[in-house]
């Protein structure tokens, strides 16, 4: 018995190890990438560690390719949305849990229904209207666009996590006078904060993501967020700029993924208090 | 708009079903669907499959209390965090096929390749599909995740005191149980891979040729590259289709499971 939980430990770490390596390997190696020489691409056999940090590779993209105006553009579009986002969804996400009416059911449908449409498909007609309106290239209305790509699963994900908390504790705040706002200011929000953090970084991951929404909309190449600006940038470079390419990837996914690494133990904790039930 | 001949270039337009009639009767069209088709099925296959086993090795490890399950978890998890097209970017230097492709040179260690990764058609398929799997993962392994840590322990324990051992306890208990999350997951992975395309076109951009051409790339292409609008819109509606459709499913699925609970 002791035998086997030993084997099984073993089983595990080296499972762990490997699954590690799979996905960090690949971020790794364009790390290492953007701190070589052009000559040093195409070693054999090739080096992991670079001989020598070509912080000048960074100083090329930043000098020629623009990236951090549109990394600048990436965070003020992000943040924008996410506030607007907010805004919205906070108290739809608590009416949709403490309030019953008629057709909930059916508009909790119709909301989940348009997350399931594919961006590429709502481009087409989207430009046309924005076209004719004389709208492309205006960046706010730009930011609407995301925020109303991001609200449907920004609301079902928040109304799962109020309906988690306890509404005895509204009934609590009720008897001791407070009205329905300050219910929802004083009583969910302070106790859903992992769920808002949570639903803030998944708005945020997604919007830095959205390629389709800028690409169309926007044709003033100083307004493009990373994602069209280095899409850009990998159709303008040849093959011997591969260190400048890996380069700006690494800029331009840098803040997402910090973001990311200090605050997924939210996403993994509200998803495991049932936020979203099956 | 799919029922015009309408362009991005010029501006009048007239009504028609040409844009249906060449779609469907395009030969493009058919291997176009077949491309969507295997990509969509492995890689939702792939993603649930890795999916399941890294989120029951983690959730296995945190019960034995073992070191680096955050550390894993956090590793598959940073790739979702990733723009599609960078993803796209960074595997297609991976997968490089002169003497700077360390993919090529990792498996010349083991006494395969080089493979052309992205100038054959079969293996170009092969390598968008598992950078597609590499990205998604994280989504079914964190649902799954939630749905092994939400599962009441005393169901487990009382399967373990009739004696059921570790397989048993997998294919009777754990997976019953866990099947209304798994059935949500594959929906969602599947719209999500249907409407995949910024990865592939940063990877492959639908070549060589169109062999990597999923759905939501040939849109694409069709508008911004051949500015054929009215074949944009006839295919944007062949796809519009296939997400009812989904969505369909993933209602009546969402309904049961809330009569169950009831």
């Amino acid at each position: 018995m002791q035998h086997k939980q030993t084997m099984l430990k073993i089983g595990l770490y080296s499972s762990y190890v490997f699954v590690t390596l799979l996905f960090l390997f690949p971020l790794l190696w364009v790390l290492s990438l953007s701190f070589k020489t052009s000559q040093e691409l195409y070693n054999v056999p090739p080096n992991l560690f670079p001989e020598s940090l070509q912080f000048d590779n960074y100083k090329h993209v930043i000098e020629n390719n623009n990236i951090l105006s549109f990394l600048l553009n990436s965070l003020q579009i992000v943040s924008l949305t996410v506030i607007l986002t907010l805004i919205i969804v906070l108290p739809a996400a608590f009416a949709l849990s403490r309030y019953k009416f008629k057709l909930k059911g059916t508009l909790l449908l119709g909301i989940i229904l348009t997350q399931m449409i594919s961006a590429v498909v709502i481009s087409i007609p989207l430009y046309r209207l924005f076209a004719e309106w004389g709208l492309l290239n205006n960046f706010f209305m730009m930011v609407i666009v995301y925020v109303a790509v991001v609200l449907p699963f920004s609301t079902w994900f928040l109304k799962g996590y109020f309906d988690t908390i306890p509404i005895e504790l509204d009934e609590a705040a009720t008897v001791d006078g407070c009205n329905k706002f300050q219910i929802l200011t004083r009583i969910l929000l302070p106790s859903s904060m992992p769920g808002i953090v949570s639903v803030t970084l998944l708005i945020a991951v997604q919007s830095w993501s959205q390629f389709v929404i800028p690409f169309i909309l926007l044709d003033i190449q100083s307004s493009y967020p990373v994602s069209v600006g280095i899409v850009n940038l990998q159709s303008t470079q040849q093959a011997i700029t591969t260190h400048y390419l890996a380069a700006g990837s690494v800029i331009s996914i840098l803040p997402v993924i910090v973001l990311f690494v200090l605050l997924q133990r939210f996403i993994v904790g509200a998803l495991t208090t049932g936020a979203v039930k099956g | 708009m799919s029922f015009t001949d309408a362009t991005l270039n010029a501006d009048d337009y007239s009504y028609t079903l040409d844009s249906y009639k060449s779609l469907f009767t395009n030969p493009g069209f058919i291997q176009m669907l077949f491309v969507t088709g295997t990509f969509v099925f492995f890689s939702i296959t792939l993603q649930m499959l890795f999916g399941f086993l890294i989120a029951l090795i983690i959730d296995q490890g945190e019960k034995r209390n073992l070191r680096g399950t955050v550390f894993t978890r956090t590793a598959v998890l940073t790739a979702w965090a990733i723009p599609g097209v960078i993803i796209g970017i960074i595997w297609q230097m991976l997968y490089n096929e002169t003497d700077a492709g360390i993919i090529n040179y990792l498996l010349s260690l083991v006494g395969i390749g080089p493979i052309p990764f992205l100038s054959n058609p079969t293996s170009a398929l092969i390598a968008v599909i598992f950078s597609n799997v590499w990205r998604g993962t994280a989504f079914s392994m964190i649902l799954i995740y939630a749905g092994l840590k939400t599962l009441p322990a005393d169901v487990l324990e009382s399967a373990k005191i009739d004696g059921a051992n570790a397989m048993q306890r997998g294919m009777k208990v754990i997976l019953p149980m866990l099947t209304p999350m798994l059935l949500i997951n594959l929906v969602i992975i599947s719209i999500d891979t249907f409407n995949t395309f910024d990865m592939v076109m940063a990877l492959t951009g639908g070549g060589p040729g169109q062999s990597t051409e999923v759905i939501s790339l040939s849109i694409y292409n069709s508008i911004f590259n051949q500015f054929n609008l009215g074949q944009g819109a006839a295919t944007s509606v062949v796809l519009l289709t296939i997400n009812v459709v989904m969505t369909i499913v993933y209602i009546l699925i969402l309904g049961r499971g809330e009569k169950d609970a009831a």
